[in-house]
């Protein structure tokens, strides 16, 4: 299906947040969108499927002009929309979900669609128990969930906006695979994303948008130097690693064994000095994220002893681990780490040590505006944060955090960042290590971050945990063999 | 959950509206006769006297038109206008905490007073504080207080208060006649009685039942007294209040299961005649006697054997008269039913009318009964004993007002709760 | 954002007009004047003083337990166990005043007594509610409601029991207490200036409670997002149960004012729906303080004025009622279509 956009106006307030945009996207094409956070991408993404109205402007699908009124107008004609952040998910059962939004009959056919449902999981190599509950799984498999049930209910024109940045690496080429099988058949592929390499493996075709505004189109070969250039407005230079010189234990963890639902982590005992970063890689849901949890203080180890800083705070509330110095950030940020409704002052006001009972609004608001500086969020002290864009949202769960703590958990810290707020971010991070001494551990989908970034690496695989791995000598090829359950007997020789 | 909250608010709402919308949002009061238009007269050789205008007031407890206590009271307004030249009335109904939160009915009746009111009438126990207060704030207001007690001399709450009367009529005798009526049909002698809450006054009421059951299955069916099962069980309020009540129509079925085939109510509800004629209904012979309106038979006129009522009307219109002729005098009155005729709507103060389930022997065997009571019998007397087996009247004793109005405990033969 | 204070003002508005339409266009279908029935609960409330003290008595204990249900709704939690926690905090100040009734303290200090044993019976109340929801894991909805029946049942079992008065147990309550331990009328009303102070001073106190401190901030956080408020650090259950005994304090406060101030005794209905009001008038304010005030006194109006309908015209009373739901559904109507229209 063709798609095309004309002369597309859309305001928040003074936000002029799409900009006379004009796009056209032949069918059959993979269609990048490139852009720092803020840029505009998701309200286009959005205004072409429904979610929201642009102020003036007009979409055409296959050449006739349309008027989408509803997500569930978009999806009749043929448009669905993966989201960036997979919106509200009420303790429903994957089937169930899967079903939602299916045109028919009061009673829907459940027993067809759960095979139809297989199937298509099969397809993609997508393993999710339709039985399970929605609000159990990871945003990684919600996400998988809503690529199954837009292709079910017939998209033809199929808007990913940020999917890749969940999903593990062999996930992220079957989805690939899948894509150019689709694009192949006539389907429109449009793929909102910040990483580059993504953009350049999978795209026929790439829109670069800045402030609102369509600065540029480029055609296969990319010249990504050209392309960094149009999203920032100014040429990036890429860092290199820092490594520091670790200090004094902070984390430490005997014999560690840890379940939930679905897995078991058996006998961890792992010392985090302080000043280290530990990369967490697996596939989702292989159990790095439970642990991460456990070193949080939000899952109870079943067996062995947790200390931080030399204080036993085995099987106590995140509270304690919390007075001890510890942070986390969880990776659903709108449903767990940020507060939807309460503006970005108010966040901060929580989020910082009290001092008696009533709230200084002046000193609030300075403080709003100082952190709002630091972390370069789009955005004002009265911005409620669900208004911010992805990016934006991340930046600010990120500038929630105190000074001085002594250990930083993070569930995909740029998860949704651009390229240079991501290299920011880490600059930011590492102050932390070499200043204050903090530990950091944290989980990415994106191997090349995790090795990147991190000191030690420990590989996660159906609950097994590899010894940490010095990531020096650790090749991406390697650890995507390692995540994917390949070639553990070497590393443990 | 936050879908979920949303959607709960909505039909929290949508329930006040509809349970609002449910009563009769505005109903026009009945067409009254113009006070002010005098009843054309008979030719006079004088010009025809314009009859002084006379407000009163009248507080109900409930609805007027409730099929029940309330609109007894609203009728029996209406009674007074028509019978009393000159007569107008001005009322307010539910009159209650509930159903107005933050008033009280002493405020209520001053309301009436400013509309002219110069007699107010309470008509419920729930108003027994306000219309004292009320009477003693308003000495130049007559006040009625129907049910209460405060201006009995003999009385335990005695309060002297020249400018208040309290009028009740003897309910006793229409219980002994729906125990007459449900003794002389029981096919296996057992009948129960669905109580309210427990009360000196419900206590009297339901052994005044059963003293005319006693009565009438030993003298006209000419059986054993100690064969008659009279069972008494108490809801704990006037009306059912889920949770909080036993449910009334439970109690009922229960009754009707287990072999008491006459269910008496003694509740402000109809449930006796709901379930009797459901259980009628599948094939079962089963009676029951309401209780309160004289129209209560109506929703289970097959299974009905009469309903004793309360006919305020004349009462009033004494009183009321007095009021405006200025003879007025604080009283106590227990008032009796008109032994000539105990249904005449301008006599007496309680009635009974049958039902049409009773049969002709039975409603024979009634009337002797009750032109026995209007000949002088009197089932207050002894030998009774209380249900503890303590003795209450000696023998040959008879019960003063007194005794009767504060019966401390059910009597004996009578199974249920005293307290 | 462009004109969007007046625009939310214009559906507000809207949807109050739309209310008075609905409820005109009911009288009309039962052949009733509209023009008349408003007028007539106009001059029932605000048309002279002594009618005006009436809406007061009223608006207090409304108010009082309007502030209450903020701090609940604050804390995303249904309070609807509120109407249980009025009667207990009656029942508590009952019980005080008949503890200390014949006792030789100053009337004065034996009314404090009260009120704070008042306050007390709420909270305890409304902490069972709480300790239902945390320990229990009952929702505070369903646990409410069984505990409002629970509190009724109570209450008329020590009316017509315990404290039933001497000779016949009444309808009327327990035996009124004696002049002295009233709180002090205003002269010829039976409005008590000091209860009128505590409730303006409660809705006060809550105003700055949820708009000023750490208190009211992570509150709601707890209400918007309790995962997020407990990684940001905040004891989220301990502070749904803080919520529910501070509901409960202003719950049992409206309780005791109706013991001390208006009825002088306890009575069977003494919450008098006032806690099932109080979370129209919450809803309809959308939860801001700010609001409260103004519109619990135009609820209580309403109430007051309504009794002129009976009686003036022949009408019945509900229509207070009515009118009262309408709004709140017109308003929450118009704000979900404000949403859809913003958001687009
Ligand atoms: N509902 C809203 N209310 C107010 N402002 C909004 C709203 N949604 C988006 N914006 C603003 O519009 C601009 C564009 O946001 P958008 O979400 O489209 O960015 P994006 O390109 O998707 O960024 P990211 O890569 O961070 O997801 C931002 O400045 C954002 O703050
Ligand atoms: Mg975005």
């Amino acid at each position: 299906m063709q798609v095309e956009l004309r002369h597309i106006h859309k305001h928040f307030g003074a936000v002029h947040a799409s900009n006379d945009i004009n796009l056209t996207i032949p069918a059959g094409s993979i269609q990048g969108i490139l852009g720092e956070n803020g840029a505009g991408k998701s309200t286009l993404m959005k205004a072409l499927s429904g979610f929201i109205f642009a102020d003036s402007g007009e979409i055409l699908l296959d050449g006739k002009p349309v008027h989408i009124a509803s997500p569930a107008d978009a999806i009749n004609h043929g448009v669905g929309m993966l989201h960036q952040d997979p919106l509200d998910f009420p303790p429903m059962k994957v089937i169930d979900n899967f079903i939602l939004g299916r045109n028919g009959g009061l009673f829907p056919d459940r027993r067809t669609a759960a095979k139809e449902f297989k199937e298509l999981a099969v397809q993609f190599d997508f393993s999710i128990d339709p039985d399970a509950y929605v609000d159990m799984l990871t945003v990684g498999e919600r996400q998988q969930l809503e690529i199954l049930r837009l292709l079910w209910l017939g998209a033809r024109a199929l808007i990913l906006d940020e999917p890749t940045t969940g999903i593990s690496l062999p996930q992220k080429e079957k989805l690939f695979a899948t894509l150019k099988k689709l694009a192949a058949q006539g389907m429109t592929i449009i793929f909102v994303s910040h990483k580059l390499e993504d953009v350049e493996f999978l795209c026929n075709r790439v829109a670069v948008l800045r402030q609102g505004q369509l600065v540029g189109e480029m055609l296969p070969p990319f010249n990504v130097d050209k392309l960094v250039e149009m999203m920032f407005g100014k040429v990036v230079s890429f860092g290199g690693r820092y490594p520091l010189t670790p200090g004094a234990s902070t984390l430490h963890l005997e014999h560690i064994s840890l379940e939930d639902v679905r897995l078991q982590i058996r006998d961890v005992t792992l010392d985090v000095r302080a000043g280290e970063v530990i990369g967490l890689a697996g596939m989702e849901g292989s159990g790095q994220a439970t642990f991460l949890q456990a070193c949080a203080g939000l899952v109870r180890p079943v067996a062995g002893k947790l200390s931080i800083k030399g204080a036993d705070v085995t099987g106590q509330t995140h509270h304690v681990f919390k007075h001890k110095g510890v942070a986390y950030l969880p990776a659903a940020r709108l449903e767990q780490g940020l507060v939807p409704g309460l503006s970005l002052t108010e966040h901060f006001v929580l989020a910082e040590e009290t001092h008696g009972i009533f709230i200084n609004r002046d000193q609030a608001i300075r403080l709003a505006q100082d952190r709002i500086k630091t972390f370069n969020i789009k955005g004002t002290p009265v911005s409620t944060v669900e208004s911010l864009s992805g990016g934006n949202q991340q930046r600010a769960l990120l500038a929630l955090l105190r000074t001085p703590l002594s250990l930083i958990l993070l569930e995909h810290p740029t998860r949704g960042l651009d390229i240079e707020s991501t290299m920011y971010i880490w600059s930011k991070l590492k102050e932390r290590c070499a200043q204050d001494g903090a530990a950091i551990i944290f989980i990415s989908a994106d191997l090349d971050e995790v090795l990147q970034y991190s000191d030690r690496v420990l590989v996660f695989f159906t609950g097994k945990v590899s010894s940490p791995l010095d990531a020096e000598k650790v090749t991406v090829e390697q650890l995507g063999q390692l995540i994917g359950g390949k070639g553990w007997e070497a590393i443990h020789a | 959950m936050r879908h979920l909250t949303k959607l709960f608010s909505v039909l929290l709402l949508a329930a006040v509206l509809l349970s609002a919308c449910g009563a009769p949002a505005a109903t026009e009061a009945p067409a009254q006769p113009a006070a002010t238009e005098a009843p054309a007269q008979p030719a006079a050789t004088e010009a025809p006297a314009q009859p002084a205008e006379f407000v009163f007031g009248l507080l109900m407890v409930g609805p007027y038109n409730d099929h029940g206590w309330s609109q007894a009271h609203y009728e029996a307004g209406l009674y007074v206008e028509k019978n009393v030249p000159g007569a107008k009335m001005v009322y307010a109904d539910k009159v209650n905490p509930a159903d107005r939160p933050g008033t009280t009915p002493a405020q209520l009746a001053e309301d009436l007073v400013s509309k002219g009111a110069k007699l107010v009438i309470f008509n419920s126990d729930d108003m027994k504080d306000s219309a004292t207060e009320f009477a003693k704030a308003h000495s130049d207001v007559y006040v009625i207080m129907a049910s209460g007690d405060q201006v009995w001399k003999d009385g335990k709450a005695y309060t002297e208060m020249a400018n208040m009367t309290n009028i009740m009529g003897k309910m006793e005798y229409g219980k002994m006649m729906a125990g007459c009526a449900a003794a002389l049909t029981t096919q296996t002698g057992q009948i129960g009685f669905l109580g309210p809450l427990i009360n000196d006054e419900t206590r009297r009421l339901a052994a005044s039942a059963y003293l005319g059951a006693r009565y009438c299955w030993t003298n006209y069916a000419g059986k054993n007294a100690a064969d008659l099962k009279f069972k008494v069980t108490w809801i704990g309020f006037w009306f059912n209040i889920p949770g909080v009540t036993s449910d009334p129509t439970q109690v009922a079925d229960e009754f009707f299961n287990s072999g008491y085939d006459v269910v008496i109510s003694g509740i402000d509800t109809t449930e006796a005649v709901t379930e009797a004629k459901k259980f009628a209904g599948e094939g079962k012979k089963v009676w029951a006697l309401p209780y309160d309106y004289i129209g209560a038979c109506e929703e289970g006129k097959e299974i009905c054997l009469g309903v004793p009522f309360f006919n305020w009307g004349p009462a009033y219109v004494t009183a009321i008269k007095s009021a405006a002729d200025g003879s007025w005098t604080s009283q106590f009155l227990w008032n009796d039913p008109d032994w000539a005729n105990i249904n005449n709507p301008d006599s007496s103060a309680v009635g009974f009318q049958k039902g049409a389930a009773l049969s002709a022997d039975a409603a024979a065997n009634l009337d002797k009964f009750i032109g026995e009571l209007a000949g002088g019998l009197n089932l207050w007397k002894g030998p009774l004993k209380l249900q503890d087996g303590t003795e209450y009247l000696k023998d040959g004793e008879v019960a003063t007002d007194f005794q009767v109005w504060y019966l401390p405990k059910l009597v004996e033969g009578m199974d249920g709760a005293s307290e | 954002m462009r004109n969007n204070k007046w625009f939310n003002l214009g559906v507000q508005l809207a949807a109050v007009i739309l209310a008075l339409l609905f409820v005109t266009v009911i009288l009309l279908l039962v052949k009733a004047p509209p023009l008349a029935a408003f007028q007539n609960i106009m001059i029932g409330s605000v048309g002279s003083w002594a009618k005006f003290s009436d809406v007061l008595i009223s608006f207090v204990p409304l108010l009082l337990v309007t502030s209450g249900l903020l701090v609940t709704f604050a804390a995303g939690l249904w309070n609807i166990g509120i109407e249980g926690q009025i009667t207990l905090g009656a029942i508590f100040a009952t019980w005080m005043m008949r503890t200390l009734q014949d006792s030789t303290l100053p009337p004065a200090l034996i009314i404090i007594l009260t009120i704070l044993a008042g306050m007390f019976g709420g909270a305890i109340w409304a902490a069972l509610a709480g300790a239902l929801k945390t320990f229990g894991g009952v929702n505070e909805i369903f646990g409410g409601l069984g505990l409002n029946f629970v509190a009724t049942a109570l209450n008329i079992w020590l009316i017509f029991g315990p404290w039933k008065r001497p000779g016949v147990a009444s309808m009327s309550g327990t035996v009124p207490f004696d002049v002295k331990l009233w709180l002090p009328m205003i002269p010829d009303t039976r409005l008590s200036a000091w209860a009128l102070g505590i409730a303006i001073v409660g809705i006060i106190v809550t105003y700055f409670l949820l708009q000023g401190t750490y208190f009211g901030l992570r509150l709601k956080a707890v209400g918007k997002n309790t995962h997020a408020a407990y990684l940001l650090g905040i004891p989220t259950w301990q502070y749904m149960m803080v919520s529910f005994a501070l509901c409960g304090v202003f719950a049992g406060l409206a309780g005791a004012m109706q013991v001390t101030a208006v009825y002088h005794r306890l009575i069977p209905s003494i919450s008098s729906g006032y806690g099932y009001l109080g979370l129209m008038v919450a809803m309809l304010v959308n939860y801001q303080a700010a609001w409260a005030a103004p519109v619990a006194l135009f609820f209580a109006a309403l109430n007051i004025g309504s009794i002129q309908l009976p009686v003036v015209l022949k009408l019945d009373s509900t229509l207070a009622g009515v009118l009262q739901g309408a709004l709140v559904l017109f308003v929450l109507l118009a704000d979900g279509v404000r949403q859809r229209f913003v958001k687009k």
